[in-house]
């Protein structure tokens, strides 16, 4: 299958930061898609279907995050993740 | 640090007036503890309990305004090692005003629920709301992580994973303690509902509110019992994972053994038949390769 890979950047802009629920928002999300997707943070980079991963990442708010894709629907993948940022990742609260 | 908010219009606003009929007290200092206790006349026992994480959800009627303490998740941050802690609110409602008091900053008012408030009674509700929310999506977190380090638990050789899983074990008796005492406190608010001024739709989101925290009490409590009954197994993976790890380093040990047994055995100093013959080197690496052969032949056999 033809593989394209799409990339993007992101600021965490929640007060609590990247912390319990939208780390499982975003690995909930990343499953829907086939691509693999990974997420750039600092000198790390994680898997992003992984909470474990997410969860040990420690984004607080300000901080900025390259959301990495590849596979047939990474440009999907990856515009839906940055939709889960600008939505505030669908919580109602902290 | 105080955070002044209005409940307006239906409508929740932040507000930076001095006198808005929400005040949100964020871990308060001295002073603002003073302003409380002296001109608001909070019980001082009941504002620390407000700010204590292990106190028990409750409402109390005092002659002024009623004070309810209820519990929260507190936020996760990657410090807690996997454990979910618990923290306690209080809500202290008067005639014309709510004073929230929190020990930990937390963006309150956000969400649906907060769009469209009749009274501060109601918001009162919708914070309590709020919480039950907020424990259901930590418990989500808490069914993905335990899911994740199953995962790492099969393949793995190391205590640290099985540590996490105790601390998700840990976090759900206090999430389970946490609900269970909400949920006592809704009952209260129920049974105390025409002395707080609760009105026939309050009294309605108060049945929901029962129900929600029941299912989020039984889904704890299904999570826990999984994460309880499991653990024994999940240990004995680990523990046979080792044993994987010594058998093939045991192999390997017998593998190289053997040989050196047979070229140590013709490297002593004494004499032997065929010493000095020309092809006894090649006959000593010979029955050294050979014996390594004898060992893959009775592994296969005894199919260890």
């Amino acid at each position: 299958m033809f593989r394209k890979s799409a990339n993007r950047r992101v600021i965490v802009s929640r007060p609590a930061g990247l912390h319990a629920r939208p780390c499982l928002a975003i690995a909930t999300t990343v499953r829907r898609f086939q691509s693999k997707v990974t997420i750039r943070c600092r000198r790390d980079t994680v898997d992003a279907s992984d909470v474990l991963q997410l969860m040990s990442l420690a984004a607080g708010q300000g901080t900025e995050l390259v959301l990495l894709a590849s596979g047939p629907d990474a440009e999907e993948a990856v515009e839906a993740l940055a939709q889960l940022f600008v939505n505030d990742f669908g919580l109602p609260d902290e | 640090m105080l955070q002044q908010v209005e409940l307006a219009g239906g409508k929740v606003t932040r507000n930076g007036a001095d006198r808005s009929n929400v005040q949100v007290y964020v871990n308060p200092d001295a002073n603002e503890r003073k302003y409380l206790c002296e001109t608001l006349k909070l019980d001082e026992h009941t504002l620390a309990s407000a700010l204590d994480p292990d106190e028990q959800a409750r409402v109390e009627i005092e002659p002024e305004h009623i004070a309810i303490i209820f519990k929260r998740p507190k936020n996760y941050s990657s410090e807690d090692e996997f454990v979910f802690r618990i923290t306690s609110a209080g809500l202290f409602l008067f005639a014309d005003k709510l004073i929230v008091v929190l020990s930990e900053e937390s963006p309150l008012f956000e969400g649906k629920q907060f769009a469209k408030v009749a009274s501060l009674q109601d918001l009162v509700l919708r914070l309590i709301n709020s919480s039950i929310s907020h424990f259901v999506g930590h418990l989500r977190v808490i069914n993905a992580v335990s899911e994740s380090l199953e995962d790492q638990i099969n393949a793995s050789m190391h205590n640290k994973y099985l540590l996490n899983l105790f601390s998700l074990e840990k976090s759900l008796v206090y999430y389970l303690n946490a609900i269970s005492s909400n949920g006592r406190l809704i009952e209260r608010l129920k049974h105390a509902a025409p002395k707080i001024g609760f009105s026939p739709e309050n009294l309605e989101l108060i049945d929901d509110l029962t129900i929600e925290n029941s299912q989020c009490y039984e889904q704890a409590s299904i999570y826990s019992n999984i994460l309880a009954s499991m653990m024994d197994a999940r240990v004995s993976i680990v523990s046979n994972n080792l044993n994987w790890l010594i058998k093939t380093l045991t192999i390997i040990t017998i593998a190289i053994m053997l040989p050196t047994l047979v070229v140590s055995i013709f490297s002593m100093n004494v004499d032997f038949p065929g010493r000095q013959h020309p092809w006894m080197f090649w006959a000593i690496l010979f029955l050294a390769a050979a014996s390594v052969g004898l060992v893959r032949v009775i592994w296969w056999w005894k199919k260890w």
